[in-house]
């Protein structure tokens, strides 16, 4: 069943895929291939390779539990936060916070869980500033000055 | 003879003391930075020029420290595609197929030896070639219009369906979704396209970001709902002992990826992770019994490392001889050779000969470093697997997504990536390969591009695609590449028709 | 994890030792990935900047590729338009994309454009086997027939590359340029070897891309877009004005600044900016790189840049780039 909706899925997104390849702009000057064939020939053969999803589907996955869904969700919305605040609240908070939240859902244990995070922060900053000189930095900008 | 002399001399200016110390140093750095996910050897050669140049070394100890890096970099890569099945960086995506598995049936230690000694020969053979035969194979890149370009990544695509899965269907639903990946953003019809009027999607999406994205998060997805299940992490290894017998056996397989991965990585627009791509592939046609491939056979692990070594090699010639860059490291490599006031192109083995076997020299001392460095080593690498996943996995994750946030700093690339991961889980699930998809972000731009530039050439004419004995050949490569699978895969069926 | 961690940190530890980083280091922007023309300025400039003592510390060089440039020029208006601390690189390319609009309505005078002290000049050439002997042959042959000849340039359709072919054809009295066959690829190199391969008939770039091919007599240059003809070796080459086609077009190397910064912090980094151009480190840098001097710095190169982009504009849209 899931090869089925998925099949279906990747069918729906194909012709919206071709839809929107048939609003590229055509350019300017002498191009035989144009920018739209390319899409349409991808398009047209994930049609084809969903059908084949649909019409011969594999064995049924094992899907994970509500409550691991729940988790995985959970997971992502700490990984969406950490990368929305990693730049106007620098390095350190974010870090520390994403990566001791992650350590606590992989084994509740509250203090190991802090101290992953602080210690990951702290020495992945000292590594990625100053041993391979990328340019991070570690609090708000407005902190430095 | 007079070869010689020069490797002589490209010696005696690369083994000063100093010159050794950075080597060292470079290989371990580099060692490290090809296995971080996000960091490769690109940003890896990248992120250290300043360093070059505040310790304010010369042209030619600038060249053994970033080459060591560069090589490291190759190296380090497979560390965390073998252990963790996230490739370290693109070249070494195809080594996670049969390393992971070994990993975790508990032979990581040997899939590291193997894959290191394959490095090795890989990369040695290749610095071979390029003393001997740059300037003849320089004129290669002359045999190689855009229909010849065209044909080439045809052939790669045309060999995925045999590659990875049962259902080949899924495979190409996976390549189509990296090509579409790979239409977005401006291309060389000029016209920006399909980035719906996004600045951030205007350049097209980054591969790094894909790869990070549907390997790297999807895992720390999966290990989050199997509760640690299903991993290499904590699994017992094996008495690490050196596995010669395997050695021996994988001999061959590593001549062959070293060929295939160097013609790959002559070819600019080529690069590394053809060469391994194309490496495993065309080992996987060659073998007799094809059934333990996916599952953890050591050809699979030795084939793709020969060939990326011998690519990333390779890939030196159009740099030096023509000034071109086949890949986004040698593109690095370029910049610092003319921020060092050297210009590479057809003159600049009689110019600077001293820049030139200097480096050739640089590269054969890193590939020994890198040897002697990589063997004992491995004990520290799988004690990784040890490490407990509630460091390891965070660890893992903020790493990648420093590695993703260096290449635009810009939070879009990060929740791109966030999506690939969410992706990523449920192809895994539906088991749809995913490596056809950074295969496709990876050459479906350049494919495009050169049937683009084909047609413009020749005024709409699909002839032109045939018109050249080169291009013929790599057509019919083709087609057998696609065909030869299906009739395999029936012929294998028979339960008595697989040999040993 | 944990031994690799502690493995770099003393690794780390050591190799700072060697450098000089304090936190607060200015930043130079290549609005691009390693390894190509706005890197070069990044990091030739930020590294003689270092060396001649015009700024204190090292730059920092941040690779910020997406949008052709706009990404790095979207930070500069609005995230960072008062940091005194941050350069950009640009050339002629981000002049072309802000008068063709490709920066989602940003415009020129949202930053400050800092100078430029570098030219790469444009050239037209071809293989040396090639029948065309000057740039009117090469010219005329395309306007008899624009399918026989086909230009390869680093730049994308529309790009700086391809606009200095047109030009020359328009000049020439090409009517209709819209059939001039272009083909861009990754760069000059790429184009080199595609023309020597005899898949294309010309190649568009910059001096620059083709030093080593013309040094090893694999290119001929059928003229360079200068006003006067390259000092020292590349002297013998002649310009495209010399063969009465009036086309001058390079591309400088410089830098932007963002908006907001006071004049003091302006007139800082417009000296600093011009010591590099009157030093000798920078001297040979250009001779390397095939590069001749263009100095231009501080008030009047905005000015210039917009002038640069009224041009381009027109030009754009008489073939069409933008409406």
């Amino acid at each position: 069943m899931s090869d089925r909706i998925f099949g279906t899925l990747t069918i729906v997104v194909a012709l919206a895929y071709i839809a929107s390849a048939s609003q590229i702009k055509l350019p300017f000057l002498v191009d035989p291939l144009g920018p739209r064939w390319f899409p349409y020939i991808i398009g047209a053969v994930a049609v084809l390779a969903g059908l084949a999803m649909v019409l011969r589907p594999d064995d049924e996955p094992e899907w994970p539990a509500l409550m691991a869904f729940g988790n995985i969700g959970l997971a992502c919305l700490v990984l969406i936060a950490y990368a929305l605040t990693l730049r106007p609240l620098g390095f350190l908070m974010p870090t520390a916070l994403a990566a001791g939240l992650l350590s606590y859902q992989i084994e509740q244990r509250k203090l190991q869980a802090i101290l992953t995070g602080v210690g990951l922060s702290g020495g992945l900053f000292i590594i990625f500033k100053f041993a391979l000189g990328l340019g991070l930095y570690g609090v708000p900008k407005g902190w430095l000055n | 003879m007079e070869t010689m002399t020069l490797l002589g001399q490209g010696f005696s200016v690369a083994l000063t003391p100093t010159n050794l110390m950075l080597a060292v140093a470079g290989c371990i750095l580099g060692t490290i930075i090809g296995a971080l996910p996000g960091l490769g050897p690109s940003n890896g050669v990248a992120i250290l020029i300043p360093l070059a140049f505040s310790l304010g070394l010369d042209a030619t100890a600038a060249l053994v420290l970033m080459t060591s890096v560069y090589y490291g970099a190759m190296y380090g890569g497979r560390i965390s595609s073998i252990l963790l099945n996230i490739p370290g960086d693109e070249p070494a995506l195809m080594t996670t197929l049969d390393g992971y598995p070994m990993a975790k049936a508990g032979r990581a230690a040997d899939a590291l030896v193997i894959s290191g000694v394959a490095s090795f020969v890989g990369a040695l053979l290749a610095t071979f070639g390029l003393i001997l035969m740059a300037p003849i194979l320089a004129s290669i890149a002359y045999k190689f219009g855009p229909a010849e370009y065209f044909a080439l990544y045809l052939l790669a695509f045309s060999t995925l369906g045999g590659l990875t899965g049962n259902n080949q269907a899924k495979a190409v639903l996976a390549a189509c979704i990296g090509l579409a990946i790979a239409t977005i953003g401006g291309n060389s019809s000029g016209t920006p396209r399909l980035s719906f009027d996004s600045l951030y999607l205007y350049d097209g999406v980054n591969f790094l970001v894909a790869i990070v994205g549907l390997f790297a998060v999807t895992e720390v997805f999966v290990f989050i709902e199997s509760s640690g299940k299903n991993t290499a992490i904590g699994v017992k290894i094996d008495k690490i002992t050196i596995p010669v017998r395997d050695i021996i056996r994988t001999f061959g397989t590593m001549l062959r990826g070293t060929v295939i991965g160097f013609i790959a990585g002559i070819l600019p627009g080529a690069g590394a992770s053809l060469g391994s791509f194309l490496a495993y592939s065309g080992e996987k046609a060659y073998a007799k019994d094809k059934s333990q491939f996916g599952k953890g056979d050591v050809r699979g692990v030795a084939a793709p490392e020969a060939g990326n070594n011998a690519a990333a090699g390779g890939a030196l010639v159009p740099m030096l001889t023509l000034g071109v860059p086949g890949s986004g490291t040698t593109a690095v490599l370029l910049a610092l050779l003319m921020t060092l006031n050297i210009t590479p192109g057809p003159t600049l083995f009689s110019d600077r000969p001293e820049v030139v076997w200097g480096l050739i020299a640089a590269l054969l001392i890193s590939n020994v470093v890198l040897l002697i460095l990589n063997v004992p080593m491995v004990k520290i690498f799988v004690k990784i697997l040890m490490v407990p996943p509630w460091v390891l996995l965070p660890g893992v994750t903020m790493v990648s997504f420093v590695g993703i946030y260096s290449i635009s700093s810009s939070w879009f690339d990060l929740l791109l990536m966030i999506g690939f991961g969410t992706l990523g889980f449920f192809l895994r699930k539906l088991d749809i390969p995913t490596v056809p998809i950074i295969l496709g972000i990876l050459l479906g731009g350049h494919m495009e591009d050169a049937l683009q530039r084909a047609m413009v050439i020749s005024g709409g004419e699909w002839q032109y695609l045939f018109s050249s004995k080169i291009a013929i050949g790599l057509w019919i490569a083709a087609v057998v590449g696609f065909v030869a699978p299906m009739f395999l895969r029936k012929f294998l069926k028979q339960p008595d028709a697989v040999p040993d | 994890m944990k031994h690799l961690n502690l493995k770099s940190l003393t690794l780390g530890a050591v190799l700072s030792l060697g450098m000089a980083a304090p936190t607060l280091a200015a930043e130079c922007i290549a609005p691009a990935n390693p390894g190509g023309g706005w890197d070069f300025t990044c990091r030739s400039i930020g590294k003689i900047m270092f060396d001649i003592g015009a700024v204190d510390a090292p730059i920092q060089v941040t690779n910020m590729a997406g949008g052709g440039g706009g990404l790095a020029y979207g930070l500069v208006v609005n995230d960072r338009s008062d940091d005194a601390e941050l350069i950009v690189a640009a050339s002629s390319a981000t002049a072309t994309r802000l008068a063709q609009n490709a920066y989602a309505g940003m415009t020129y005078d949202q930053v400050r454009f800092l100078g430029a002290i570098g030219v790469d000049a444009g050239i037209i050439a071809v293989a040396t086997d090639s029948p065309f002997q000057n740039l009117n042959e090469l010219l005329d042959a395309v306007i008899a027939d624009p399918s026989s000849v086909t230009f390869a340039g680093g730049s994308a359709v529309g790009g700086f590359d391809h606009l200095k072919v047109l030009m020359a054809l328009k000049r020439q009295g090409l009517e209709d340029i819209r059939t001039v066959k272009y083909i861009g690829v990754d760069g000059g190199g790429d184009a080199v070897t595609q023309a020597i391969g005899g898949f294309v008939q010309a190649i568009t770039g910059d001096i620059s891309e083709v030093v080593g091919f013309i040094k090893s007599g694999d290119v001929r240059v059928l003229a360079v877009l200068t006003e006067d003809r390259l000092p020292g070796e590349f002297g013998n080459i002649p310009t495209a004005r010399e063969q009465g086609i009036d086309v001058v077009a390079g591309n400088w190397r410089g830098l932007y600044v963002p908006k907001g910064i006071s004049d003091d912090e302006y007139a800082r980094w417009s000296n600093a900016l011009q010591a590099v151009a009157d030093s000798d480190e920078w001297a040979a840098a250009m001779e390397a790189n095939g590069l001749t001097a263009f100095n231009f710095v501080g008030d009047d190169f905005q000015i210039y840049v917009s002038n640069l982009m009224g041009e381009i504009a027109d030009l754009s849209r008489e073939i069409g780039v933008i409406e």
